[in-house]
């Protein structure tokens, strides 16, 4: 009975041990495996262009760059949006992302929706999803004129 | 002197049979198999080579490869071009990915045809169903490491796909990039799984696969009665010897495709090409082609739950199906679920690469895709004209002078 009570006790210390140098190992590692999931992104803006030169009733592929650190990196990343101005000031910049995957969306003029070649999508030319698979249009972003510089907010 | 080497071959037997259970491991390997059994049992061993395969060609091609978006596509074409049979090893690692698929599906298959994942044996398969699915986490976690337009593309949108999954999708997903975008990050992270994490996975899971093979023994077909299970041949050296056979032969295809089909790379991924249709590798290419039938609020259903579902009857399929153990076309509901499915992926995969590419007529760019003086400057792609008008931050300065100077 003596002995009984003694081998359980070591059983559970050890399972004590084991899971104390578990977890003490554990949560580092996950941490510091799962960390980039919880790190926020700096929003900024970034100059299109002239807003005079970007005017135009169609739509515009623009490409654009701007820095940002990915990682270790400070990288310069590439954007691609359509761009085209409502009249009034309004500004249209939407992102070429489509909302369902993420492949690049291509305006078609002819049918005048913006196109995925992934799946299927077709998106009106105010980004609303007219066919196929995406829950939500297409993501506007965010614009402001200032100096005559047309920036849109890159987040 | 034959004689003498004999006798030396002798003393080194004696002196491992004195310190390791020899006699042991020759009783496992000359246990006799089911009287009833055929080719397709080598399956398995198949499976078992094409990993070993892959481990060696992929720790060979690490020699050259640096994960990062820099250095990684010129690594792989410095392999392909430069390297003596650069081009053959990441061609038997390539090719041999997509034989792998092959073999472990048709290994998948041959189990469900015999009910061979019937008691004693559900726990042979469910670490059978987890290698499956091991299998294609290398395949996922291996085309993004050439940093190509597929390599790129392919990521997206898996990567996309786990972020719709109810509740942790979203976070799933940053684990999976390493942040909210593709970059250095997902693919050092990429590499690491590919290397790393994924080869003891599955070495781990074959041990105890293996192991349970072992256990139970063969399953033999349905055929064999309880007497004939223990009384065919012996495993080694007569399974062995069909295993090795069927070795040789898919090596000596795998070279030959490795040596006559050059392994593709397209050009270096750029997240703003517009003329790019991105397609998965044609394993994945049933999955692709399932996500265009489920829209809107549906969409969650081709990208989480039919995916979810489906390998989790997969991975419990033997405390599903409860019926005797026979061959496939005795049963009629296993039947007809096999059927189904396989015929499923195999009409959707055709699809999915049959699927047209995208062509759009983009008037407005047309209209405009003549420089004018105006225009800062500009670069034109194959079919749509791309406008550049970043100024310098010497001309936003004075811009914003002028603004201020009018005011």
């Amino acid at each position: 009975m003596k002995k009984k009570g003694r081998r359980s006790f070591l059983e559970i210390v050890t399972a004590f041990i084991g899971g104390i140098l578990g977890l003490a190992a554990g949560i580092p590692l996950i941490g510091f495996a799962i960390s980039p999931a919880f790190k926020k992104g700096e929003s900024k803006w970034v100059d299109l262009g002239l807003a005079d030169r970007l005017k135009n009733s169609r739509f515009k592929k623009v490409d654009y760059t701007f820095t940002a650190k990915d990682g270790w990196v400070k990288a310069t990343k590439k954007r691609s949006v359509y761009v085209t101005d409502a009249g009034n000031g309004e500004w249209r910049v939407f992102s070429r992302i489509c909302s369902h995957l993420g492949c690049l969306v291509r305006w078609d003029e002819s049918k005048e929706s913006f196109l995925c070649p992934c799946h299927g999508a077709i998106f009106d030319k105010t980004g609303a999803v007219v066919a196929g698979p995406p829950p939500e249009p297409l993501q506007k972003l965010e614009t402001k004129v200032e100096a005559g510089i047309l920036y849109v907010k890159e987040t | 002197m034959g004689a003498r080497k004999d006798g030396r071959l002798e003393g080194w037997k004696a002196f491992l049979r004195e310190r390791l259970p020899l006699a042991s491991v020759d009783t496992h390997l000359r246990k006799p198999l089911p009287k009833h059994i055929n080719l397709l049992f080598s399956l398995g061993s198949l499976a078992m080579f094409l990993l070993l395969l892959q481990a060696a060609t992929g720790a060979f091609l690490a020699f050259y490869y640096s994960p990062s978006p820099e250095h990684a596509h010129n690594a792989v074409t410095y392999i392909s071009e430069e390297v003596p049979f650069g081009a053959f090893v990441r061609g038997l690692h390539h090719w041999g990915a997509s034989a792998m698929v092959i073999i472990v599906v048709l290994h998948l298959l041959r189990v469900v045809l015999y009910s061979s994942y019937k008691a004693p044996r559900e726990l042979t398969w469910i670490f059978g169903v987890l290698l499956l699915l091991i299998v294609l986490g290398f395949g996922f976690t291996g085309y993004l490491l050439p940093w190509d337009e597929k390599a790129y593309w392919a990521t997206v949108v898996g990567v996309e796909i786990a972020s719709t999954a109810p509740g942790l999708g979203d976070f799933v997903a940053k684990v999976m990039r390493g942040g909210s975008e593709i970059g250095a990050v997902t693919l050092s992270r990429f590499y690491a799984l590919h290397t790393i994490w994924l080869p003891w996975l599955a070495f781990g899971l074959v041990g105890v696969h293996l192991f349970f093979v072992r256990y139970y023994g063969s399953s033999g077909t349905p055929k064999n009665t309880p007497e004939e299970m223990k009384t065919g041949k012996p495993f080694y050296p007569h399974q062995v010897f069909e295993d090795v056979v069927g070795m040789l032969i898919l090596f000596v295809v795998l070279a030959a495709v490795a040596l006559f089909v050059p392994v593709p790379l397209e050009d270096v991924a750029d997240p703003t090409n517009a003329d790019y249709d991105p397609r998965p590798e044609w394993y994945f290419l049933f999955l692709f082609q399932l996500l265009k039938y489920f829209q809107g609020p549906f969409e969650i259903i081709g990208t989480f739950v039919i995916p979810t579902v489906g390998m989790l009857l997969l991975l419990f399929l033997p405390f599903l199906d409860r019926s005797e153990r026979a061959v496939l076309w005795k049963r009629p509901i296993a039947l007809t679920v096999t059927s189904v499915c396989v015929v499923g992926i195999v009409v959707l995969t055709i699809l999915g690469g049959t699927s047209k590419k995208l062509e759009t007529t983009d008037a407005a760019v047309q209209e405009t895709s003549q420089p004018t003086e105006q225009i800062q400057t500009e670069t034109v792609e194959e079919g749509e004209a791309v406008f550049d008008f970043q100024l310098t931050d010497e001309e936003i300065e004075g811009a914003k002078a002028v603004e201020e100077e009018s005011q």
